[in-house]
C-alpha cells in the first residue's frame, strides 16, 4: 500500500511541505506572521543557563525538527540567547541541518542590518523559499517512508482495551511494511517493562528499556512519595485505572508486538527502521515535539477521556510540521468531541469490531492524512508552546 | 437474558472490565475463546472499572493482561468491584521505601 507525498533530497518522504525558520524569538515570528507555509517554534526555553547535557537535547530538537521530512527548507537566525553557545550556535544548527540536503539560510541581524534588516532579509527569503516548496508535487510512495510516534493520554480502561490495540495493529502493520514507529513514556512502562525486555533485538536493547524503567522507578522512590499520589493521574482513577502497573500494562498495547530495535534519547532520530523505544516523558507539549525531531511524519493521541467530560473542543499538541491525530475508543469522550478526533474505535467494546478491523480503518486514516487531507487539529491555529524535555538543574 | 458484559484480558486474570454498567445482583458474561464465565455482581460497577471473577485474600497478586496490577489490601468478595479502595500498586512506592518497607 502507499500513500502521497513530498520526496526529499535525502530520500526521505514528507506528508507536509512547509519552510521552517528557527530558533524563536521575533525574527521567526515576524517572518512567519508575513509569508504563507512558514512555520517556527514556541519554546519557554532558549537555553541559556542550561548545561551541556540539555543545550544538546535543545540542538537535537532544533536540528531534527529542520531535518524532518515535512520541512522542505529551514532558515536559521543568530539571533537567540542560547546562541552564543556553540551547540546552540546557528553556523553549527545550519550544518547539520544541511546533512538533510534542503535548502538552508542563516540570517545574523549583526551583519543584515540588525534586527529589522534581519526580519526583512527572513521575509523575502522565506516568500521565495515557500514559493520554490509549492513547486513539488505529492507522488506515491510506499508506507515504509512513512514514520510514526504515539502517547496514550487521559487513559482509562477503553484506551488498554480497545484504543491502544488498533493504535498497536496499525504499528505492526507499518513497521512490517519496512516504515518506522515510535514509543514511550519511561514511567508508564513501570509494571510492564519485562513484557517490553522480551521483544528486544538482543540483550543489550532488553537492558537499555530495563535500565530505562529502572532509572525512573529509582527517581520516584526517591521522592519518598506514594506514586498513586502522582501518577495514575486523577483523571485515570476516574476512568477506572487503579494503579500505575495496570496503566503501564494496557499502555503498552499501543505498541503493537513488533520487535524493539533500540532505545532513543528525546529527540534523537532513529538509525533505522522499525519499533523504537524512546526514554521521554508523558507531557503533551513535550513528547510530540520530540517525535517530530526524531523524524516522525505523522503523530498520534490516543485518548482515554474518562475524566475530561465537558471538553467539547480538543486542541491538539504543538508538533510544528507535523500532522497530529486524536483517536480514541471512549463513546462518551467521542460523543463529547466528535469535531475534533479523528479516529474512534469504541466499536471494539461496543462489539461490531475487532481491535484488528478498528486498526484497519485507522490505518486508511492515517494514509489519506499522510497524503493530505487535514487533521482535526489541524484546522486550528491554536497551538501552545513547546515544553522540552530537559532533565537537568538550571543555573 | 443474556448477562451484562465484561471483558477477561488473559485466561490467568481474576479480575474483568465492565463494558457497559452493570447494577448489583446482575449477571455478568465473560468471553473467554469460545468458552464464557458468569460471576453475580455484589455491587455498582461502573462503565470501565474492574470486577473480582472470584475470592481474592488480602495480600495476593491482582492479574490483568496476564500480569500483576498490584495487590489486594482488603479481601476482595467475588463480584465485588476492584479498585483503588481495595488494590494497591507495588512499583515505584516512595511511601514504601521511605518506611524502609520497599
Amino acid at each position: 500500500m502507499s500513500f502521497l507525498g513530498y520526496v526529499r533530497p535525502d530520500g526521505s518522504v514528507g506528508t507536509r511541505n512547509y519552510v521552517l525558520v528557527i530558533p524563536q524569538g521575533i525574527i521567526s515570528k515576524s517572518i512567519c506572521d508575513f509569508v504563507v507555509g512558514a512555520k517556527t517554534i514556541v519554546t519557554t526555553d532558549h537555553g541559556s543557563g542550561r548545561t551541556a547535557g540539555d543545550r544538546e537535547t535543545i540542538a537535537r530538537l532544533l536540528i531534527g525538527l529542520g531535518r524532518n521530512p515535512n520541512v522542505a527548507s529551514v532558515i536559521v537566525h543568530a539571533a537567540s540567547p542560547g546562541a552564543g553557545y556553540p551547540e546552540l550556535g546557528a553556523k553549527r544548527l545550519a550544518d547539520e541541518i544541511a546533512a538533510g540536503k534542503k535548502r538552508i539560510e542563516i540570517l545574523d541581524p549583526a551583519k543584515d542590518g540588525g534586527t529589522y534588516g534581519a526580519i526583512a532579509k527572513g521575509i523575502q527569503l522565506a516568500r521565495v523559499m515557500v514559493y520554490e516548496a509549492s513547486r513539488l508535487r505529492r507522488v506515491e510512495v510506499g508506507d515504509e517512508h512513512l514514520c510514526l510516534g504515539v502517547k496514550c493520554g487521559y487513559s482509562d480502561t477503553t484506551s488498554g482495551i480497545a484504543g491502544n490495540p488498533a493504535v498497536g495493529y496499525l504499528y505492526d502493520k507499518i513497521v512490517r511494511a519496512g516504515g518506522t514507529a515510535m514509543f514511550g513514556e519511561t514511567t508508564e512502562i513501570i509494571g510492564a517493562e519485562h513484557v517490553l525486555a522480551k521483544r528486544a533485538i538482543n540483550p543489550e536493547v532488553a537492558r537499555a528499556i530495563l535500565d530505562a524503567a529502572a532509572i525512573q522507578e529509582a527517581k520516584a522512590k526517591a521522592t519518598g512519595l506514594d506514586i498513586r499520589t502522582v501518577n495514575p493521574v486523577p483523571s485515570n482513577i476516574k476512568g477506572g485505572i487503579s494503579s500505575l502497573e495496570e496503566k503501564s500494562l494496557g499502555a503498552i498495547h499501543k505498541a503493537g508486538t513488533a520487535p524493539i530495535q533500540g532505545v532513543l534519547k528525546y529527540a534523537e532520530r532513529p538509525k533505522g527502521t522499525g519499533l523504537f523505544f524512546v526514554d521521554n516523558w508523558m507531557g503533551h507539549l513535550s513528547i510530540f515535539a520530540g517525535y517530530a525531531a526524531a523524524g516522525a511524519n505523522i503523530v498520534l493521541f490516543q485518548l482515554g477521556g474518562g475524566g475530561v467530560t465537558g471538553r467539547t473542543l480538543l486542541e491538539g499538541s504543538p508538533t510544528v510540521v507535523v500532522p497530529f491525530l486524536w483517536t480514541t475508543a471512549n463513546p462518551k469522550t467521542y460523543a463529547a468531541a466528535k469535531d475534533s478526533i479523528d479516529f474512534y474505535s469504541g466499536t471494539v467494546i461496543e462489539g461490531t469490531e475487532t481491535p484488528e478491523q478498528a486498526g484497519e480503518r485507522l490505518y486508511h486514516t492515517v494514509r489519506d492524512i499522510a497524503s493530505g487531507t487535514l487533521s482535526r487539529s489541524e484546522t486550528l491555529h491554536y497551538s501552545e508552546p513547546i515544553d522540552m524535555y530537559l532533565q537537568q538543574p538550571r543555573f | 437474558m443474556p448477562g451484562k458484559r465484561a471483558l477477561i484480558m488473559h485466561p490467568s486474570d481474576n479480575v474483568a472490565t465492565a463494558v457497559e454498567e452493570i447494577q448489583p445482583g446482575e449477571e455478568v458474561t465473560i468471553p473467554l475463546g469460545k468458552d464464557s464465565l458468569s460471576v453475580r455482581a455484589i455491587e455498582l460497577i461502573p462503565f470501565g472499572f474492574k470486577i473480582a471473577l472470584h475470592e481474592i485474600p488480602r495480600g495476593e497478586i491482582i492479574r490483568k493482561y496476564g500480569d500483576t496490577i498490584g495487590r489486594a489490601t482488603t479481601p476482595i468478595a467475588k463480584g465485588a468491584m476492584v479498585h483503588i479502595h481495595n488494590l494497591e500498586g507495588v512499583r515505584a512506592r516512595g511511601d514504601l521505601e521511605r518506611r524502609g518497607e520497599g
